[in-house]
Order: C-alpha cells, then sequence, then structure tokens
C-alpha cells in the first residue's frame, strides 16, 4: 500500500490543525490534563509488541476514551484487527464509479459540507470530498451484498478526517461486515427492528416515560440516523462523535440503540414537559441538545447493556416489531413484495466478542415473518471477512 | 380574546378546570400535516426549509429518515399551523421508513427536479406508493417541478408535467427554492395549500386525531379537525386522560 502509517499521519497534519481550532478549543487544555495520565497509559500500550486488546477496549470505553486523534489513528486499527501496512490498492475509477449507488454517493457527498471543519480551505475539503467518494465506493465494490444508505457517508467522513484515507477504508471495510452489517441489507427491515429495541430498553427503567412516548405515537424513526450514522449526523462537534467511535467499536453492535435509551432516558424531564403529539416530540427529539453529558451517558448506556442483555430485549423487540409489521399490514393493502418470503427462518444472533478472545452467544429460537437485526457475526479479525450468509441455515 | 371564542366543555374533575379554562382561552389553531416526497436531491429539504425559515439553507445535508419544519401562517384571519414532513429520498427509506408518515396527513407534496428527467419519471411510483397506504383519495396533492433557476438545463419541459399534472388531477407549480426572487413563490405555492386546507371538510376519524395536549404549551391547541365540532371535546378527553398520572401533560 501507498500510503504507511507515517505519510497518513502527514497528510493528517494539514487536517487537524484546523479540526483542532474548531472543535477543542478552550477546554482542550483543561481536556489534556485530566486525560494526562491516561494518554500515557494508552500510548504504553500502543507501543507494546503484542498489544493488549482487552486493554485497548478498556481505554475505549472509559471515560475520555482514546483521547486524541493521533492515538485513535493507531488504536482503532488494532481494536478492528486490519493490518495498515497490507490494505487493499484503490481499484481503477471506472470500477467505483460504475458501481450501482455511485450517483447516490456523489449526491451525499456534496452535501455533506457541515461535517467537515468549519473554516477549513475550500481545496481541501473538495479534495477530503473525492476521498471520501473513493473510500465508500472501495468498501462498495468489494462486497455486493452491500447496499449504499443515505448516512453511510456520515460515518466514513469521521474515519476520513481521523485516519485518512486508506486506514478509513480498510476500518469501514471491516466495519460495514461486522457492525454496521445490518443497515446495509437491499431493504431496510432490520435496521427497523434495531430500534425496536429502544423501547423495551426504555421501560424496563422508566414505563412511565414509554407509555408517554408511545400514547404520543413518535414511533422511533428520530433515532434512526443516530443509529445508522453512529451519531456522526446528529451531535455538532467531531470531539464528540470521535468519543462515540471509540465507544462503538469496542462494544456489541447493538450499544448504539443503547445509547439511543440512554439519551431518551436521560431527556425525561424535558420530554415529559411537552405535549404527547407525534410531530413536537420528533422535533424535539431528533435534534440532541448540544450539552448532553456525553461521559455519563456512555456509562449509562454500558449499565444498560450490561442490565438488560440484547438476548433479554430481543423478545419485546420482536414483539415490537411483529405489533408495528401487523399494524403497518392492516393500513396497507397491498404491501410490497419484499416482506412476504419471511417464513420460519432460523436465526443464530449475538455472536459477540469479549476482548480478543471470541465469545460465542449463540441463541436460537424460530421466527415465523419476523426479521432479526441480531444476525451479526462479530468474530475474531481472521474470521471476519466470513459472509454473514454462512451463518444461516 | 372574545367570549365567542368559548364554548362549553364538559368539565370532568375540579382539578382540571384550571387547564379547561387555559384552553378556553386559546385562539383555536388548526393544525395541518404535509407531508414532502420525491426523489433524492430534487430539493425538498431546500423547499421546506425557504418555506419555513425564509431563506435557501447554505449547507443541506442529505435527510436521513425524516424531518419536521413547522410555520404558522394566517388564512383569512385565521391561524394555522402548517407541519411539514420532510422526508429522505433514497429508494429504501421510503420503502420501509417513510410509511409511518403518509398516515394522517391533510395534504401532500410530490416533488420533482425539472433539471433532472428521471426525477420526473419516478413520480408515477411515488403517486403509487401514495395511493398504497389509503390515503384518502380527496386530500389535496400538488406537484412541484423545483430548480427551474437553472434554465440551461431544464429537461423537464413544463407542458409534458401540466400534463401530467392533469392526469392526476393535480395542480403543477414550477418554481425555485434557491431563486430569492421566487421566495414569494414558493411561499405562494404552499399557501395555495393552506387555503385548500382551511377550506376542506374534516378528514380524519376522532380515534386517529387522539392528541394528548400539553396546556403549559400555552399557544398550541392540538386540533385536527373543525374547532366546534371536535377540539374542545378532544381535550375534555385529555383531562381525562391525565387521571391516570401516566403523562405529564
Ligand atoms: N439550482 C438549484 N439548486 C437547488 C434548488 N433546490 C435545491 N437545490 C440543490 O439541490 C440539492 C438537493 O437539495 P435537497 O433539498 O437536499 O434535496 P432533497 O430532495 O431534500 O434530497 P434527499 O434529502 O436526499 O431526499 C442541494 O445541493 C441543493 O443546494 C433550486 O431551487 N435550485
Ligand atoms: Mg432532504
Amino acid at each position: 500500500m501507498k500510503l504507511t502509517n507515517g505519510s497518513t499521519t502527514e497528510s493528517l497534519a494539514t487536517i487537524n490543525p484546523a479540526i483542532i481550532e474548531s472543535d477543542n478549543d478552550t477546554d482542550k487544555g483543561c481536556f489534556d490534563e485530566i486525560y494526562l495520565e491516561k494518554k500515557q497509559q494508552i500510548e504504553a500500550c500502543l507501543s507494546e509488541e503484542n498489544v493488549d486488546i482487552d486493554k485497548l477496549r478498556e481505554f475505549a470505553i472509559s471515560p475520555g476514551g482514546f483521547v486524541t486523534d493521533d492515538l485513535r489513528q493507531r488504536a482503532w486499527p488494532k481494536m478492528v484487527g486490519i493490518d495498515v501496512e497490507n490494505i487493499p490498492p484503490k481499484p481503477d475509477e471506472a470500477v467505483l464509479h460504475g458501481h450501482r449507488d455511485y450517483n447516490q454517493v456523489v449526491l451525499d457527498v456534496n452535501r455533506s459540507l457541515k461535517r467537515f471543519p468549519p473554516g477549513m480551505d475550500d481545496n481541501i475539503r473538495l479534495g477530503l470530498q473525492d476521498q471520501l467518494v473513493d473510500l465508500i465506493m472501495r468498501v462498495l465494490v468489494r462486497h455486493d451484498e452491500l447496499h449504499y444508505y443515505q448516512g453511510y457517508h456520515d460515518i466514513c467522513v469521521t474515519f476520513l478526517l481521523v485516519v485518512g484515507e486508506d486506514v478509513a477504508f480498510a476500518l469501514v471495510d471491516k466495519l460495514s461486515m461486522n457492525h454496521l452489517r445490518d443497515f446495509m441489507d437491499a431493504n431496510m427491515d432490520r435496521t427497523k427492528h434495531i430500534l425496536n429495541y429502544m423501547y423495551p430498553l426504555i421501560s424496563r427503567v422508566n414505563p412511565k416515560l414509554t407509555d408517554f412516548l408511545e400514547r404520543s405515537e413518535v414511533g422511533t424513526i428520530f433515532s434512526l440516523s443516530w443509529l445508522i450514522t453512529w451519531y456522526g449526523h446528529v451531535l455538532p462537534h467531531l470531539r464528540d462523535i470521535v468519543r462515540c467511535y471509540d465507544f462503538f467499536i469496542a462494544c456489541h453492535p447493538l450499544m448504539p440503540i443503547y445509547l439511543a435509551a440512554a439519551i431518551v432516558l436521560y431527556r425525561e424531564k424535558e420530554i415529559l414537559e411537552n405535549e404527547c403529539d407525534m410531530c413536537i416530540l420528533h422535533g424535539l427529539l431528533s435534534k440532541i441538545p448540544d450539552d448532553l453529558p456525553y461521559e455519563q451517558l456512555i456509562v449509562r448506556a454500558g449499565q444498560l447493556y450490561k442490565k438488560f442483555s440484547p438476548d433479554e430485549v430481543a423478545h419485546d423487540a420482536i414483539l415490537n416489531f411483529k405489533k408495528s409489521q401487523q399494524l403497518a399490514k392492516a393500513r396497507i393493502q397491498n404491501r410490497q413484495k419484499y416482506l412476504k418470503p419471511v417464513k420460519k427462518k432460523r436465526w443464530f444472533p449475538l455472536l459477540y466478542q469479549d476482548g480478543s478472545n471470541i465469545y460465542l452467544k449463540i441463541t436460537f429460537w424460530t421466527l415465523t415473518a419476523v426479521i432479526s437485526a441480531t444476525v451479526i457475526a462479530y468474530l475474531k479479525p481472521s474470521d471476519w471477512d466470513m459472509n454473514i450468509a454462512g451463518w444461516w441455515t | 380574546m372574545t367570549t365567542e371564542q368559548k364554548t362549553e366543555v364538559r368539565k370532568p374533575e375540579k382539578e382540571f378546570e384550571s387547564s379547561v379554562t387555559v384552553l378556553e382561552k386559546q385562539t383555536q389553531r388548526r393544525i395541518f400535516k404535509i407531508i414532502v416526497i420525491g426523489d433524492s436531491n430534487v430539493g425538498k429539504t431546500c423547499l421546506t426549509y425557504r418555506f419555513c425559515c425564509g431563506k435557501f439553507p447554505d449547507k443541506t445535508e442529505a435527510t436521513i429518515g425524516v424531518d419536521f419544519r413547522e410555520k404558522m401562517v394566517e388564512v383569512d384571519s385565521e391561524n394555522l399551523k402548517l407541519q411539514l414532513w420532510d422526508t429522505a429520498g433514497q429508494e429504501r427509506f421510503r420503502k420501509s421508513m417513510v410509511q409511518h408518515y403518509y398516515r394522517n396527513v391533510h395534504a401532500v407534496v410530490f416533488v420533482f427536479d425539472v433539471t433532472k428527467m428521471s426525477s420526473f419519471e419516478n413520480m408515477p411510483g411515488w403517486i403509487e406508493e401514495c395511493d398504497r397506504h389509503n390515503l384518502n383519495k380527496e386530500i389535496p396533492r400538488i406537484f412541484v417541478g423545483n430548480k427551474c433557476d437553472m434554465t440551461d438545463k431544464i429537461a423537464v419541459n413544463t407542458n409534458l408535467a401540466q400534463k401530467f399534472a392533469d392526469s392526476h388531477n393535480m395542480p403543477l407549480f414550477e418554481t425555485s427554492a434557491k431563486d430569492d426572487e421566487k421566495a414569494n413563490h414558493v411561499d405562494a405555492i404552499f399557501m395555495t395549500l393552506a387555503h385548500k386546507l382551511k377550506n376542506s371538510k374534516p378528514m380524519m376519524p376522532l380515534h386517529l386525531s387522539q392528541y394528548g395536549t400539553g396546556y403549559q404549551n400555552n399557544d398550541i391547541v392540538n386540533i385536527n379537525d373543525s374547532p366546534e365540532r371536535r377540539g374542545l371535546r378532544r381535550a375534555t378527553q385529555d383531562a381525562d386522560g391525565n387521571k391516570d398520572g401516566n403523562c405529564a401533560c
């Protein structure tokens, strides 16, 4: 591969000052101070010959995450298990541009201005936008089963800004086959199903709030962009976005929905002060306030995860899913064909990794006419390329 | 506030008296929901932003799922609230996410891009989709060709668009969200719709239009239907609903 670690860092030096300037402004000094010790520990951990992934995972989750983008550049590839020295080369332009999703990607990248640090030189930004298109297309052309969705570019731009095109490609390539896999089906059934985890989580902590939300019929779509962009589309500061990414990379693929539940729970008071009306609540909830205490919410999401495992919540989520399916069916006479063939399938959900050791937890159940979101193989790096379809009966 | 605006209300419980009184004092305000649909990149977000926020947004982003904007308008001295649902154009969203929002809408705005033939050619698909969701066929629908400012790039000529609009019984508007001189035009389009809605008959069955009503939010009374017939009655029901203490409204 052309770009070695060194040159990646170098190319980022032109990007990063702008990011730091606009994003870390006043509290940067204070931030560095608090995490000084942690930074040194991460540094030490990364300098070891055999990096302890478990330990990295702890750093990623605990307050501050990997603290700086320099450390992220080194830690993320380790966490995801990619070899930065062996990144597949970029295919020809014709291949990238010939993909079915190419036009949509270009439209979305052209409209991604907000995601670049304010004050960034236009030429640098335009260059990065070109790289963003390429990086997205590189992943898509490699995996025919992956379908681009609007919002995927919000994830990719985050990686691009932190680690540069090539490493970003390698990271996103792997994550797309794992954490992001469910969002990239031909349709959004599994994405919808993941959204259905949110209410069961909220209701276990706060039934009153759930009741209020359910009565308003606000649904879950206000959190769709949170989930499928890993909050990249909705958090105003890159520093908060990358902090969340540290967390998500280290955790179970369903963690973003646990964070969504934590955010909604945190905003209880504000929510209940409003009218019990779909539009009003959608408007309120879909905009995440600037000043959320992210570290606290991450801890909360982690607690929710420990207390109510995806296994436990799955049942309710499926019921919710069924309920919404039935409602939709009742409303819609000529239902689209794509929902029909899904009958009696067995599911092998919830394979998840605990550190570098594989800890496979496989729950089997038979579902009728329900699509499970949880068919996610979260395996050790060497197994990551395995086709998900292999896990289906 | 004139006394004419007060209406008889059944007062369920003493404790709700004050809320009801607050409600009685409100100007009764009807709310209309309008869904805006069409292919990705045709300018749905820009149009709704132009109307609700009065300018062309300098940085739009792809819409993920649905965004929501609203604006108060005055029609024949009645204040109406228009709620615009700005939906994502990418097919995958429309197929599985947007359906939820077809329900309970009072009007539909179909948008295409006059510089892009495919966005026009996809219109039958959008219309069919809309029909399929059991929308009341009486619901006002309008057909908007956007990006008229790009005069040298026009790909869909007016005749063609007009024919299509006629065949579907919709008025056609050609406009531009970007062109500041057309700003009034965009307003006029939505105002036309508001007029139509104001004069239209109630179309929601009561059970579909039940909302909680937050009296804290003093200037909002959520009424889908003609206020005389439904509004206060609903408010009373909501007050009843309060008794179980599940809701802070
Ligand atoms: N020239 C011109 N460009 C416009 C006009 N309206 C929108 N655009 C541009 O068209 C692009 C798409 O506009 P959006 O409003 O984001 O499109 P959308 O229909 O909301 O797209 P999705 O959210 O993907 O469904 C943006 O780059 C706008 O700047 C217009 O009236 N004239
Ligand atoms: Mg849009």
